[in-house]
């Protein structure tokens, strides 16, 4: 694998938690890999996981689903719910034999702009290891 | 012309430039694969999951390609010359039903130029399975219709019979390899080809059908052979004589594509408007519209039954949805 | 033994109720070892139901699967019941279904059949390829005895049944208005043994397996259409508004396919192993759907299709469900 790999990552962040807790680690100039792509949902719990495939298919070479601590959750009940999901849909992608470094899930709240440093550099770090997704993605179906 | 057993890898490799394809065993699934040589073909007694029609229709087909913001439209490049080894002789008479369809009216440009390039060599059937029926059907086991080549399996050598001049080209290439054949294996060949087609069980007689399908339009019969039909593709996708398609458009980045791939008449949005209403709503009208595409309306269009008895349909169907057991209803209900 | 008179008593009697509609039952097939699924309307068709261990088919798919008919102008709908003949693991799927709302208890009437296992259509026909005859089988002496025309044929039942009988805990229908013989006893338990060792695999040796699985694969739908609890109108699998998997047939869009049809079965399968009988590819579903019975289990102690209180799985949640797996 090449040591020029930049993984390609995509994030779905709560919009309450993760997504203003990303907002605070910029505004204060923290410097973490710049690989995600993120896009912003109301709640983790909207998050379906199907999205996680789809994702992988258009040349994804990771996940990641961060949203507000269990309990904190703006919409009360959400997290609780995708982390029953995500708990289920993590198993079933390593079943399959999808690296279990592709599949990440975190707990970041609005206020923890050093965690969500933490959380990336990780997350970027494990998939520079894992390599680039080969399984099946759709640009290498042979059109 | 006969070929020993042992010089079929050789023959084989006499085909350079052309694609190979013959009965491959993927797992436990026999389908048409492309082999690189004799280890690799699977010429056992049951027929293949998946028709060759696979080859020549294949599932998903690219029919052209595009880019965003661009104005160029790129069509396939041109197809191979390809060998089909060991087809049976009712999958070859299915590929001569179907290039009705795909030359009717509008010339088919993707299914017709593959189609012309491509060789069929047939395997005679010695042992016909437990639910082929292609004797009913204007068929046999050692039939010649659609095939170039049809190969005997006499023990420890093929009887090649050369029909088409194809055929011919064929075995001009492979010529150092053939050896003649003799009156007694001609002999031997034919007596097995009786053999099989005595050892076809099951029958049906089509003859009042097509004309009497019309007139049980109503007929309570269709709601008994559908009501445990479980709406799946398992017929039509493995029926060689079955053709249906649908097309998408597909895109990833900025690359897009055109393509076609099977479709089922089956499926419940088969014939699903975009108003919402839907003219075959259930199974029933469904089931009804398939028998009646096979054995009434090609019949009227091209004058032959669109079903050559290959059996898969009876032998796959989940809930034993036979269209022997069909045919025969239809036989008995009055008009 | 299955006493067929009894049987056939019990559908009359059933089918002469006035809030009955039909009955659905097994009788014997066209040819062989095959079985029809039964669609009864008066007491005369009843004459022909069966229940042996050829009976694999899992009727409990037809209380979703048959399409409703606009209703003529003036007329009402029927509203009647369907009565239903389920073993052990049928009665589990409309258990599941009654769970979700997908259908509700007064439209059905369950004709529990208690069940010492199902002949591997696949496993009997490989033995004795070519039968056309009809075959009988039978529950006898704690064996599986198959009635060929060349004779009777005495075979161990762990040697012929469907690898989801081996692990079967509930033979024995888990809901049922009327049954048709006394309880049998639990021979199965469930260890995973098979899902467990796929799990020591490497993560390459995993995915060589699946994709070659995969590559197989036509997308001809009948394991989602076979399912007892694949019911939705509009399915994730064939939709085009928005297109979740292309219609084209390839390793990306076939895995996909399979990732999702696993994923909305979990905690919702009831592991009545049809999705891996009517594959004509032989992709072995059951397999891939077993992993997440296995996990839905231990992680969240829940069993699909047995209690009649349970909430569906993925509707709940506890607030110390694990995780671990969570940055």
């Amino acid at each position: 694998m090449s040591e020029n790999f930049e993984p390609n990552v995509v994030a779905f962040l709560c919009n309450w938690c993760s997504y203003a807790g990303a907002d605070l680690a910029g505004t204060s100039r923290t410097e973490y890999p710049p690989n995600l792509n993120v896009i912003r949902v109301m709640c983790s719990g909207r998050v379906n996981p199907m999205f996680v495939v789809n994702a992988l298919q258009q040349g994804a070479d990771g996940i990641l689903i961060s949203g507000c601590h269990p309990g904190d959750c703006h919409y009360m009940e959400g997290n609780f719910f995708a982390r029953r999901r995500f708990a289920l849909m993590k198993e079933l992608l390593d079943f399959v034999g999808v690296d279990q470094r592709r599949f990440n899930m975190s707990w970041v709240s609005a206020s923890e702009g050093a965690k969500w440093k933490d959380v990336v550099g990780k997350v970027v770090h494990s998939l520079k290891e894992a390599g680039p997704f080969e399984e099946f993605p759709r640009n290498k179906i042979d059109w | 012309m006969k070929l020993n057993k042992d010089k079929l890898a050789d023959f084989i490799a006499t085909l350079p430039g052309k694609k190979v394809y013959g009965p491959k065993k993927s797992g436990e699934t026999l389908k048409y694969a492309p082999v690189t040589g004799a280890a690799d073909l699977c010429l056992t007694a049951a027929n293949t999951t998946v028709p060759p029609k696979s080859v020549v229709f294949p599932q998903t087909e690219t029919l052209l390609r595009f880019e965003l913001g661009t104005t160029d439209i790129k069509t396939p490049g041109q197809e191979s010359e390809t060998v089909l080894l060991g087809v049976r002789p009712c999958d070859a008479r299915a590929m001569t039903i179907v290039d009705n369809v795909f030359s009717w009216g509008v010339e088919d440009p993707y299914y017709l130029e593959r189609r012309a390039k491509i060789t069929l060599v047939g395997l005679a059937c010695l042992e016909p399975c437990a639910n082929c029926f292609c004797t009913s059907v204007g068929g046999g086991p050692a039939s010649k219709e659609g095939l170039d080549v049809l190969m005997t399996d006499l023990g420890d050598s093929y009887l090649l019979d050369v029909l088409t001049e194809k055929g011919e080209n064929l075995c001009q290439s492979a010529s150092g390899l053939l050896i003649n054949a003799t009156g007694e294996d001609q002999e031997a060949a034919e007596k097995l080809h009786e053999k099989a087609a005595s050892q076809i069980s099951r029958h049906t007689d089509p003859a009042g059908i097509p004309a009497k399908l019309p007139h049980l339009w109503e007929s309570l019969l269709w709601d008994t052979v559908s009501a445990s039909c479980l709406g799946c593709g398992i017929c039509t996708y493995l029926c060689p004589t079955c053709h249906c398609f649908d097309m998408q458009d597909e895109t990833e980045g900025s690359e897009s594509r055109r393509c076609r791939t099977w479709d089922s008449c089956m499926f419940s949005e088969y014939t699903l408007h975009a108003s919402g209403h839907n003219p075959r709503p259930t199974r029933r009208e469904r089931t009804r519209n398939r028998i009646n595409h096979k054995y009434s309306y090609f019949v009227d269009k091209f004058n032959v039954i669109a079903c050559v008895g290959c059996g898969r349909c009876i032998n796959l169907c989940p809930v034993n949805i036979d269209l022997l057991d069909i045919l025969s209803k239809v036989g008995e209900e009055a008009r | 033994m299955i006493d067929l008179e009894k049987l056939r008593d019990l559908a009359r009697e059933t089918i002469s109720r006035d809030d009955v509609k039909y009955l659905i039952g097994w009788k014997p097939g066209t040819h062989g070892f095959r079985i029809s699924p039964h669609f009864v309307s008066n007491p005369e068709e009843t004459a022909e139901l069966i229940f042996s261990p050829l009976c694999s088919n899992n009727l409990a798919t037809y209380l979703t699967l048959t399409e409703k008919r606009p209703v003529p102008r003036g007329e009402q709908p029927d509203t009647r019941k369907v009565a239903l003949m389920v073993k052990g693991c049928d009665s589990r799927a409309v258990l599941q279904q009654l769970t979700e709302q997908g259908i509700t208890k007064d439209s059905v009437y369950v004709i529990g059949c208690p069940c010492e296992g199902v002949i591997d259509i696949k496993k009997v026909e490989g033995k004795y390829p070519g039968i056309l005859d009809q075959v009988e089988a039978r529950w006898e002496n704690g064996k599986i005895s198959l009635y060929l025309p060349s004779g009777k044929v005495e075979m161990a039942r762990d040697d012929i049944v469907a690898e989801k009988c081996l692990t079967c805990r509930y033979p024995n229908p888990v809901i049922a208005d009327v049954s048709l013989r006394e309880e049998v006893e639990v021979k199965g338990n469930n260890t995973f043994d098979d899902v467990k060792k796929m799990e020591a695999k490497s993560t390459q040796e995993k995915w060589a397996f699946w994709q070659g699985k995969f590559n197989s694969c036509i997308r001809c739908y009948a394991c989602r259409n076979v399912c007892p609890m694949c019911y939705c109108e509009e399915c994730i699998l064939d939709k085009t508004n928005p297109t979740w998997i292309q219609r084209s047939v390839n390793i990306s869009e076939n895995t996909s396919f399979q990732l999702a049809r696993a994923f909305h079965l979990a905690g919702r399968c009831v592991e009545c192993g049809e999705c891996e009988r009517v594959c004509p590819v032989n992709i072995p579903l059951s397999h891939l759907n077993r992993k997440l019975v296995k996990e839905v289990m231990d992680k969240f102690g829940f069993e699909p299709g047995v209690d009649p209180e349970a909430k569906p799985l993925l509707v709940g949640y506890r607030p110390n469900d694990k995780e671990d797996f969570i940055l």
